[in-house]
């Protein structure tokens, strides 16, 4: 809309202006005349009349009768009853019509529903009305029995209560899902997620009872089929007691048992405790083939089994090696020195479940073994970093060379290697060679997968597909040695590789002396032959994406090279799921847009997929459409998480189970961050928990179909230490409150990871400890070290008084660098008392504070007592220290003369006065051309900067969000303390009071920056214009744009600053420049919003219009945008804005 | 033809817009009340409650105006829609106006969700707006007006030739502006607001 058309329009003769009239002004009086008549008659009688609010009346006979209600209670009950009554009619008549409604699946059930709901609470009644339920428009505890709502109030959260009367608070998709499954789920699941989890549940005590029965009513199961046993069917059952089933022992006198065992199993399937309890028997029964096992024992059973009527008095050891033999698998079978003693393999049974279940994985194996490449293959720190930018400028040129490097089959051919004769036989790997089991096959060879057989198919499937496939277990070691053998060959021949997995990896030969990347690709794979004796393919390209895509042409054993011509070829057929990046998900999504390959996707705009897809998506799809990769070689991505998963064979009696059973998890968990060199802040804790309605899995032993749960937390210091890791855990899992029995899987993940070496020298302040050493180093003609001693002095609990001291004698301080020294090499794990902080420590809950005093000794009591205190000497006499080092420093590096060591005070006071005004130059800066000089830099004693000034924007940016409020949040409040700590310090402190006063004043020079919009950019630029201001207003804006969570409305912000509106209040003298700032920053705001959003434009300006009654300083920005924003709404609205308070 | 071009994004936030228009307009007569309280019914549309006129011709009219905009609205020829109340003298007194904003060139489908919950807090913030507006006097009267970013042509449709031109009084000088709600969920943006007539004049 432009200024013109609205003028125009605006116009009285305008023939713009149009009314839709076929019959408009008749009805206009028509309706006017009997809106009149009604008015008229309300008034009179009330008699006859159609209105609703008269209908009421009208209708209710029995209130006609009666006198009127005495009281409000008496006239509910009465409205309850005839809403009951209404409820009844409609609900006889829906199940007369026996064709819409459903079996009463809600029967017993009385909802109430509170508040707004997604299905509204109409659908609901409806719902209720057709199956069977109750619906109370009223709340009653005596007549409902579960309240439906989305959301509650904080009040109602906080005092539940007395809100719901201990009813359960469910949401509305209880009944959905219930009305979709057609029976009553239980309502747990669908509790609200706001409200706190404090009560015990039950299912915690009954769990042990259930065990106990089900344990006997399996030894009269078995008693009863097979009386003449019992000896050793009680054997069976003492032996799950102690929970380590030696199954050799128990099944040789009892094998009969187990197959009778098995029909009672057979028929009580649903019984799914029973079939946890028999699980140690039911490795031998056939249906229940433990496949997948973690252990290769549980193939030597299942060999053990076939065997046992002729074997049944050998001891099974002796079965395995028969066994084998027969199956002409001796070399694996005999590589069973690994192999656990322990025959079971679900966490019921095995105690040593966790690490079997590790060593078994080929998940676990892929997984790990990254670190041990890293550790094989460091990254060659030199030469590396300066080709990047080479690499840069040839990806650009489009003239890059990528190899794909991909071993065929891997997990096969690295096992059937040695055994030419199998080569054109089908081959898979397999936990199991069971060949009724639902093993998955992880791999299978080119034979194998001409008969239809994939990876992740169950074994039984597989061998119906093909009877003959010879299926072999893992043999990690052979793989180890086989990648290792890989790599070396692949870094040998280039110096820039990615590993990717085990058996695949990116080599960028674009700055290689070959001159044909073909042959170069046809050597590697020749020498990965001759070596390894496993083949490999190799796909050549301009960039990652499509060397992978070329491989996946050049498989099996071949190599292919997608020239930047041919690409576009390549791409139109390719389907949309061999890109990287496209799983089922996006597959189904792009499917419904009817796109099946790359050359569909192609026409599709970025923007639009970027719009269904997200930014990133839909960029990757894009940029992978055509072809587009701008991953470089060599870029490898750190770790983010650490963790360990197990969600096979995963069943828990009870809770000391599932206790031990965390507890091994977290040793895993320690190991591995323990091997990667890393401690974590973060620790969550995931539960697959079996749907309620779930069947057994498919999948012996498997998780079946599950929810997933998860909680987690943060705590202060990153650790990899067993017991905290434990007790978190425990914490955690204190959380969830499960029913342990009814848990598939779990899995435990530590983010938020630092780098072992350095998160040991204590908290945040590291990166500066390391710069000091270094720093010190280099100074070490310097008589005063002091940065290292400062630590122990804080440790002390040393006032100002004490340092002052200390500067003085240099001897003594000497001496107390050696013990800092010491010391700090002492304490491993807990950190120096110094490096806690005051405030996160008081904040503590008492039993971690408890804890943690314990592990200091008591001293953190003292600490703490000491409280502000301390934090705040001892930081000002970091500062001191430091800046006293900062200016040695300076007057070695320029040569100046040395203030003489004699006279500390002069010489504090002195420094302090050049920091202080060091500091106020970027402080003062509002302008971005302020320099920085390199003292200022000093003079912290940690890595946060005095002001933004000095953080590059760029890096700023590329910070994730929560990260940049954490550092913009911290930036004002440490600089507060700063200056607070100053003027404590320094008794003569007139200098350091001009200081101040230099700083609080206003500074020239914000004027020239009005041209650029302040509201481009995320944060806007405004945001750090202002944090750096010297105003306080401004600053609280910007402070306050942080605290809205970064939504960029104006309004939010001002919104936030009404809290904080006595603060600014403060009388501060307000200079032009950041008043004619501000009015600029609201009138570019209103350029920006006038046109879609008045609505917003209208709430900033009330409130700037009750600031401004209170503020000087609003009152004339108010004033200065004021005839701006009229003039701004009088072109886009043709009208003014009428602005109340 | 019809079907087809409803399937386009603007064929459906224009479909998603009238319905919302319609109960828009019977919530702001209410607001207003022009009629009796008792000439609407309580009903539930997009899960918010909102009344909606019981007399069939108001109904109508209400209707039919609105479903008559649906091909400009299409096009992206309506600019804006105001309900006009005027007093006895055909003075206008306060308009609700509705401004429209409909990206043509948008091209992926829209979510309706999303353009609900953006719809839904139109209703509820109008329904709690009425200290906002100003009491009309006895015997005023309303009207439905539609302001066009161009004249469509007559004769092209028969839609066209329902429209005529309006003779609705104009206010001398620019009214006062109050913005009750504004959204803007790509590709619509949508605003309401009040306009009043300037102090001076309504003294007049």
């Amino acid at each position: 809309m432009s200024l013109d058309s609205f003028r125009s329009s605006s116009a009285p003769n305008s023939k713009r202006t149009l009314s839709f009239s076929n019959s408009a002004s008749s009805i206009r009086s028509n309706d006017n005349n009997s809106a009149n008549n009604k008015r008229k008659k309300m008034k009179t009688t009330a008699t006859n009349q159609k209105t609703l609010g008269v209908a009421w009346g009208s209708n209710s006979s029995s209130s006609s009768r009666k006198p009127p209600f005495s009281d409000f209670g008496s006239y509910m009950t009465e409205k309850n009853r005839k809403l009951h009554n209404q409820f009844n009619a409609e609900a006889s008549t829906s199940s007369f019509s026996a064709s819409t409604s459903g079996k009463p699946i809600f029967a017993g059930v009385s909802i109430f529903v509170d508040g707004f709901t997604v299905p509204s609470s109409q659908e609901l009644r409806g719902y209720m009305l057709k199956y069977g339920g109750r619906f109370e428009n009223y709340f009653s505890r005596h007549r409902v029995t579960h309240i439906i709502c989305t959301n509650l109030p904080d009040s109602k959260v906080k005092n539940l209560r007395a809100f719901s009367a201990g009813l359960p608070v469910v949401k509305p998709t209880w009944i959905l899902d219930s009305v979709a499954s057609n029976r009553l789920l239980t309502w747990v699941p669908y509790q609200l997620e706001q409200l706190p989890n404090n009560q015990p549940k039950l299912s915690a005590f009954f769990s042990l009872r259930n065990s106990k029965m089900s344990e006997d009513t399996f030894t009269n199961a078995l008693c009863q089929v097979e009386p003449d046993i019992e000896d050793s069917s009680a054997r069976v059952g003492n032996s799950k007691d102690r929970y380590s089933s030696d199954v050799a022992k128990v099944v040789e006198p009892s094998w009969q048992i187990t197959i009778e065992a098995d029909d009672v199993v057979s028929e009580n399937t649903d019984a799914i405790m029973m079939e946890e309890q028999l699980t140690s028997v039911g490795v031998k029964c056939d249906e229940e083939d433990p496949v997948g096992g973690s252990n290769d024992a549980a193939k030597d059973v299942m060999n053990f089994q076939g065997e046992l009527k002729p074997n049944n008095e050998e001891p099974s050891t002796s079965v395995t090696s028969l066994c084998s033999n027969d199956q002409n698998v001796n070399e694996i079978a005999s590589s069973s020195s690994t192999r656990p003693s322990k025959q079971c393999h679900s966490t019921l049974s095995d105690p040593n479940f966790v690490e079997n279940y590790f060593k078994s994985s080929r998940l676990h194996f892929i997984g790990t073994w990254r670190n041990r490449y890293r550790k094989r293959f460091p990254i060659p720190s030199t030469g590396f970093d300066n080709e990047i930018s080479n690499i840069n400028a040839s990806t650009v040129s489009g003239n890059a060379v990528v190899i794909h490097v991909d071993m065929d089959c891997f997990f096969v051919s690295v096992v059937i290697r040695n055994h030419p004769e199998l080569l054109d036989k089908p081959v898979a790997v397999c936990h199991s060679n069971n060949s009724k089991g639902t093993a998955e096959i992880s791999s299978a060879n080119y034979p194998a997968r001409s008969y239809g057989i994939r990876a992740g198919m169950f074994v039984r499937d597989a061998k119906a597909l093909c009877p003959h496939l010879v299926i072999f277990p893992y043999n990690f070691e052979a793989y180890e040695e086989v990648a290792d053998q890989f790599y070396s060959i692949l870094h040998r021949c280039c110096n820039k590789v990615q590993a990717v997995s085990c058996d695949e990896a990116f080599l960028d030969v674009t700055h290689s002396k070959v001159e044909d990347p073909e042959l170069l690709a046809s050597s590697i794979r020749k020498e990965i032959y001759e070596t390894t004796g496993c083949t490999a393919s190799a796909g050549i390209a301009g960039n990652m994406l499509m060397a992978r895509i070329a491989t996946r042409t050049a498989k099996p054993d071949g190599q292919y090279h997608i020239t930047p011509e041919r690409v576009e070829d390549h791409l139109s057929q390719l389907p949309i799921n061999a890109l990287p990046g496209v799983g089922h998900v996006l597959q189904e999504k792009l499917k419904t847009q009817n796109v099946h390959t790359c050359g569909q996707l192609m026409m599709i705009s970025k923007v639009s997929l970027q719009k269904d897809y997200g930014m990133k998506t839909g960029e990757m799809l894009w940029n992978y459409s055509r072809g587009i990769d701008n991953r470089l070689v060599g870029d490898f991505q750190e770790c983010k998480s650490i963790g360990a998963d197990v969600n096979w064979g995963v069943r828990f009696k009870d809770m000391k189970d599932c206790e031990k059973f965390l507890t091994s998890l977290c040793k895993e968990v320690s190991l591995r961050l323990q091997s990667c060199g890393m401690q974590g802040r973060t620790f969550s804790l995931k539960i697959k928990k079996k749907r309620k309605d779930a069947d057994e899995p498919a999948k012996f032993m498997g998780c079946g179909d599950c929810e997933n749960l998860s909680h987690s937390v943060t705590i202060p210091l990153a650790t990899d230490n067993v017991e905290v890791l434990q007790r978190i855990v425990k914490q955690l899992f204190g959380n969830f409150y499960i029913d342990v029995k009814e848990i598939r899987g779990i899995g435990m993940h530590v983010s938020r990871l630092e780098s072992s070496e350095t998160s040991k020298q204590g908290a945040e302040k590291y990166n500066l400890k390391s710069w000091f050493t270094s720093g010190s180093a280099s100074m070490e003609k310097q008589k005063h070290p002091i940065g290292n001693g400062h630590d122990k002095q804080n440790m002390d609990g040393t006032s100002v008084l004490e340092s002052s001291a200390l500067q003085g004698s240099s001897v003594q301080m000497d001496n107390n660098i050696q013990d800092n020294q010491a010391s700090a090499d002492r304490i491993s794990t807990p950190p120096p008392l110094c490096h806690l902080d005051a405030e996160v420590i008081r904040n503590l809950p008492p039993e971690v504070f408890s804890e943690l005093n314990e592990i200091y000794g008591g001293k953190l009591v003292d600490y703490i007592a000491k409280g502000e205190g301390i934090s705040e000497s001892s930081s000002s006499l970091r500062n001191s220290l430091l800046e006293q080092e900062a200016i040695n420093k300076k007057e070695e590096l320029l040569d100046v003369e040395p203030i003489p060591q004699k006279n500390p005070l002069t010489k504090i006071e002195a420094m302090q006065n050049e920091a202080e005004g060091g500091e106020a130059v970027p402080d003062s800066g509002s302008g971005p051309s302020f320099n920085v000089t390199r003292n200022s830099s000093f003079e912290k004693d940690d890595l946060l900067p005095s002001s933004l000034s000095q953080v590059d924007g760029s890096v700023l940016r590329e910070l994730p969000e929560d990260l940049k409020a954490v550092i913009v949040q911290q930036l004002p409040a440490h600089r507060r303390q700063e200056i607070c700590s100053n003027v404590a310090l320094v008794p003569p402190n007139e200098n350091l009071q001009v200081a101040l006063g230099v700083k609080n004043s206003e500074n020239p020079g914000s004027t020239h920056v009005l041209n650029e919009s302040l509201w481009a950019g995320n944060p806007p630029k405004w945001v750090e214009k202002f944090k750096i201001s010297s105003c306080l207003i401004l600053k609280k804006l910007a402070e306050m744009y942080y605290k809205s969570g970064l939504t960029s409305t104006l309004s939010s912000v001002l919104y936030q600053i009404i809290s904080e509106f006595h603060q600014l209040n403060l009388a501060h003298q307000i200079s032009d420049d950041s008043v004619n700032i501000t009015c600029e920053l609201l009138k570019q705001y209103i350029k920006v919003k006038i046109g879609k959003d008045i609505e917003e434009i209208y709430i900033c300006f009330r409130l700037l219009k009750r600031f401004a009654a209170k503020s000087h300083f609003f009152l004339q920005v108010y004033n200065g945008v004021f005839p701006y924003l009229q003039e701004a709404v009088d072109d886009n609205y043709g009208g003014s804005l009428l602005i109340t308070r | 033809m019809e079907r087809r071009e409803n399937q386009t994004p603007q064929g459906q936030i224009a479909r998603v817009l009238v319905e919302f228009l319609e109960v828009a307009i019977a919530s702001v007569v209410f607001l207003k009340g022009v009629y009796p309280s008792g000439a609407f019914e309580r009903r539930r549309y997009m899960n918010v409650v909102v009344q909606r006129a019981c007399h069939p011709q108001l109904r109508y009219y209400i209707h039919a105006t609105i479903s008559g905009l649906l091909p400009f609205i299409q096009k992206g020829m309506v600019e804006r829609v105001a309900v006009i109340f005027f007093n006895a003298n055909d003075v206008p007194l306060e308009k609700f106006v509705f401004m429209l904003g409909v990206n043509l060139s948008y091209g992926s489908t829209v979510e309706e969700v999303d353009l609900q919950f953006s719809l839904r807090s139109f209703l509820s913030k109008l329904s709690i707006s009425e200290s906002l507006t100003k009491k009309l006097p006895p015997d005023s009267r309303w009207e439905i007006t539609a302001y066009f970013r161009s004249l469509p042509e007559a004769g092209t449709s028969k839609e066209a030739n329902l429209w005529i031109p309006s003779d609705t009084k104009q206010w001398q000088q620019p009214p006062l502006i109050t913005p009750i709600k504004s959204m803007n969920c790509e590709p619509l943006c949508l605003q309401l607001y009040l306009e009043h007539p300037c102090l001076s004049e309504s003294l007049l």
